[in-house]
């Protein structure tokens, strides 16, 4: 049951109850946003996104503003522009800038800033220098960096919707506001799971992720898509490798992939593992002194098919066991009962795991 | 799953049962969360006030072990004020009599004395779930884990055929799996049943097709399910195979596997770090991790989705499928594969259920949800869209049995096991990693206020906790998230491995251990010297 809208003069269907956001996005056109996320109810709170719509005399935000039928949307005009400018200029005089008298980003993304560049403003209003304190915290992986703040709410939003465990809030008024939590605790010592969202909803990069890196190197960063290999929702994440080592884990957009943008605390940040020194790193075999020794990769499997070769023959194909993993591939599985079966005639083969 | 995770947000009624989503299933637990945000309702049957049970609208107690008769109560409750669909019952199903008489004595009033769920919860329980369409039931090993596993599966598959909740959105029978790919390895045969794709080894058609495809005579004799190997170690079994996985701290009454572990005569373990089975080992094989391979994990909804390698493993670690084709030439059986893909497209081509599903595919499409027969099919995310997959569904009637050791005055407590939030299993990953270890560094138990000061200890104390098959040491954490007589355990810290403490005694079917319900006593330290 579709309606039809009007979108900066074209005629276009949407569904009842679709924000002209959702339409535009559908349309390929693009409104900018700051405290939009798909996975929030609307705050309307940033008021990037603002809209001409026919009949009021207002603009109106996009991400909040549901359409219905025969509604005229205007996405760009003289009053949106300079609506945008007089609201950049605002935003910039409450942030440090840098030489280009743009956003400081300190080594992260920040959407503020690409949005200072594409859209750009002439007015410049008087610094107003934020009174924010920045809260330490000896959580090890989520960092808050008052400086690049906008207050948009995604992270407090995110924790009290997606995550459910209202763990930080907007703390004081004006513009000493802040995000802080339940008596300016420690993550560690709240309610928080250190699901990292407020880190992937954040659109500024004032809430950080600590491990990674700041300041992207010289070499670029290649994102590897994969699925977690913790527990079996499978949620799709991207390896982000740099110089051979995987430095931080990101979560692909919202509304992509089954976890839709979201991660836990181990898909996100469980990661450390991978490099770690006491990873195995050669084969071993245990010699005349009882004890594992470094070895050779001919070495060690021509030993492990020997033994069990050896003890096929004595006892039988039976008194072999393969146990297999449902932490490896799936086609690491299927050789694992191939090898049982095929290669030594045993059906004793199970993976590790009942449900 | 029958259904999928996706499908989760738009359920009418969630019933979850055996499972601390939010603990072991974090994102899914978003999905319950944002359907309760909703205005779904949430039915939530675990012995510990979870904290689903925060905002849930009815929260089951139930003593560890008395699922049967919970959810034969339930039945009764449905049978009984006529909620059944009949249509669906009718058309869909046989064998509705068995459940009919099985259920007739679990009346809610008897399974309250039992259960010490009351009565009228239970009738609640059981109008809102029989009478709500999008209705879907979510389970995990508070289900399996127990002697009597298989029986509650049953149970609560007769509940979803009664009440035709399948083959419908946001419905279905649903069970949550615990590991990356504990779906995957059962759909690539490593099973002592089934080769890949659920066809049997006792079924001559399913063997010759393998011999065919694998050029080798193959044994029609079911294999030892991994419960009953362990039992067997240095008996029938002489010669062990190990890869990813660290017997000795996983399985059940871990101080017999560690006494059959000595006794065999060859083990091989392929391991991404050192582990405790690697005690026992003849030749260690170092293996790459996810993120130095590629491969596919299937995961609880059956979607099959890529591992891609994005770095390089450490040292001379290789990929466990290289390691294998190596073995498997240097055992005499040829294997020759260039890469991953190739072993899936043979998979794929004898097993019919993922003959449309490829590497190609994925990196083209996104993950693939099995059945998918043909390329050009999309995939299957809601099982049994037109009805039952083989012809008619039975009905199982089912009879409560207690649990294989039950509390008695020497070990007067009931433990379970579990897992956390911050750790993974045998926790050789979660316990490399700082945040994990600032939120749980050491083993705990969790026991109810009252308990602790008839035994005089205090939150954080140092105690033994024994059962009839070892002692290990825990701190105590008070909570009345577990009722009196109850204590609970994680599994993840090999130094105290619970695992010493469990009971090895088997489902008769599956034979998953019993890691949910055993018997232990509690001692303060200075008491014990
Ligand atoms: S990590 Fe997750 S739980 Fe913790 S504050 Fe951020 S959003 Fe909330
Ligand atoms: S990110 Fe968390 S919820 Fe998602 S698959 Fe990994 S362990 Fe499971
Ligand atoms: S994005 Fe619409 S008001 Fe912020």
């Amino acid at each position: 049951m579709s309606i039809q809208i009007t979108l900066d003069g074209r005629t276009v269907a949407a569904l009842p109850g679709e924000t002209v956001l959702q339409v535009a996005q559908r349309e390929g056109v693009s409104i900018p946003t700051l405290c939009h996320d798909p996975r929030l109810d609307p705050a309307a709170a940033c008021r990037t996104c603002l809209v001409e719509v026919s009949g009021q005399r207002r603009l109106q935000p996009a991400c909040a503003w549901k359409v219905s039928p025969g509604v005229a949307v205007t996405t760009q005009s003289e009053t949106i522009t300079r609506h945008r400018q007089v609201l950049l200029s605002m935003y910039l005089a409450d942030h440090e800038l840098d030489e280009e008298g743009l956003p400081i980003t300190r080594g992260r993304t920040n959407d503020l800033r690409e949005m200072a560049k594409t859209y750009g403003t002439p007015i410049r209003l008087e610094p107003s220098h934020p009174p924010r304190d920045s809260r330490e915290d000896v959580n090890p992986y989520i960092g808050y960096d008052p400086a690049t703040c906008i207050l948009c709410a995604r992270c407090t939003r995110y924790c009290d919707e997606v995550e459910a465990v209202s763990a930080i809030t907007l703390k004081g008024r004006g513009s000493a506001t802040t995000i802080s939590t339940v008596a300016e605790l420690s993550l560690l010592d709240t309610t928080c799971e250190l699901c990292g969202g407020c880190i992937d909803t954040c659109p500024t990069g004032a809430m950080y992720e600590k491990k990674a890196p700041r300041a992207q190197g010289a070499s670029p960063l290649e994102k590897v898509r994969s699925t977690c290999n913790f527990c079996g929702v499978g949620c799709q994440l991207d390896l982000n490798v740099q110089d051979g080592r995987i430095i931080k884990v990101t979560s692909p957009p919202a509304g992509t992939t089954v976890n839709d943008g979201n991660l836990c605390v181990k898909g996100r940040f469980a990661y450390d593992f991978v490099h770690h020194d006491e990873r195995l790193k050669t084969p071993l075999i245990r010699r005349q002194d009882g004890q594992l020794h470094p070895c050779s990769w001919d070495e060690a499997l021509d030993a492990a098919a020997r033994g069990l070769l050896r003890v096929k023959e004595r006892h039988g194909a039976d008194s072999l066991g393969f146990v297999s993993s449902s932490r490896c591939t799936g086609e690491e599985n299927y050789l694992v009962q191939k090898l049982s079966r095929a290669a030594f005639g045993t059906n004793n083969c199970h993976q590790c795991a009942a449900t | 799953m029958t259904n999928s995770i996706p499908e989760i947000r738009d359920a009418e009624l969630l019933f979850v049962i055996g499972s601390n989503t939010t603990e072991a299933h974090p994102i899914i637990a978003m999905e319950m969360k944002r359907a309760v945000r909703r205005g779904a309702k949430l039915i939530v049957a675990d012995p510990r006030a979870i904290w689903l049970t925060e905002i849930a609208d009815l929260h089951l107690q139930l003593k560890p072990g008395t699922d049967v008769w919970l959810l034969n109560a339930l039945a009764h409750v449905i049978i009984a004020e006529d909620l059944v669909d009949h249509a669906f019952i009718e058309r869909h199903t046989e064998n509705f009599q068995a459940v009919i008489d099985a259920v007739a004595e679990y009346t809610p009033e008897a399974a309250e004395q039992v259960t010490g769920v009351p009565a009228n919860h239970i009738r609640t329980a059981a109008r809102w779930y029989a009478t709500t369409r999008h209705a879907g039931i979510y389970y995990t090993l508070g289900i399996t884990e127990h002697t009597h596993g298989t029986d509650n599966v049953y149970g609560l598959a007769n509940l979803v055929l009664m009440t035709g909740h399948l083959g419908r959105v946001s419905a279905g029978m649903n069970p949550l799996r615990g590991q990356n790919n504990v779906q995957g390895a059962n759909d690539a045969g490593a099973s002592p049943i089934y080769y890949p794709g659920y066809q049997r080894v006792d079924d001559p058609a399913a063997q010759a097709r393998f011999e065919q495809a694998w050029g080798v005579p193959l044994s029609p004799e079911p294999g030892m399910n991994l419960n009953v190997m362990m039992k067997k170690l240095g008996a029938e079994i002489r010669g062990l195979y190990v890869m990813g996985e660290d017997i000795v701290l996983s399985e059940p009454n871990a101080g017999r596997v560690e006494e059959g572990m000595n006794g065999l005569d060859f083990v091989v373990v392929q391991d991404i770090f050192p582990n405790e089975t690697m005690r026992f080992a003849d030749v260690v094989l170092p293996a790459a991790c996810f993120a130095e391979k590629d491969g596919v994990f299937t995961n609880s909804d059956r979607r099959v989705q890529r591992v891609r390698k994005a770095v390089e493993p450490p040292g001379q670690a290789r990929p466990d499928w290289e390691i294998l084709v190596e073995l498997s030439r240097r055992c005499g059986y040829e294997m020759d594969y260039a890469d991953p893909g190739e072993i899936y497209a043979e998979m794929a081509g004898l097993c019919d259920k993922f003959a449309g599903i490829s590497h190609e595919r994925i990196d083209r499409e996104g993950g693939r949800q099995w059945p998918c027969p043909t390329p050009d099919h999309p995939g299957t995310p809601t099982l049994h869209g037109d009805g039952p997959l083989k012809g008619k569904a039975t009905f199982q009637g089912i009879a409560y049995r207690p649990s294989a050791e039950l509390p008695d005055p020497e070990y007067p407590l009931l433990l379970s096991t579990g897992r956390t939030l911050y750790h993974y299993n045998a926790a050789t990953q979660t316990r490399r990693d700082a945040g994990p270890n600032a939120k749980q560094p050491e083993s705990f138990i969790e026991m109810h206020p009252r308990d602790a000061r008839r035994l005089g200890v205090v939150e954080g104390e140092r105690v033994d906790v024994a059962s009839r098959r070892g002692t290990v040491g825990a701190a105590i954490k008070l909570t009345r998230r577990v009722k009196p007589g109850c204590v609970w355990m994680p599994f993840h810290f090999s130094e105290d491995n619970v695992n010493r403490l469990t009971n090895d005694a088997g489902d008769s079917v599956t034979g998953t251990g019993e890691y949910k319900v055993c018997a232990v006593r509690v001692e303060p330290r200075a008491a014990a010297r």
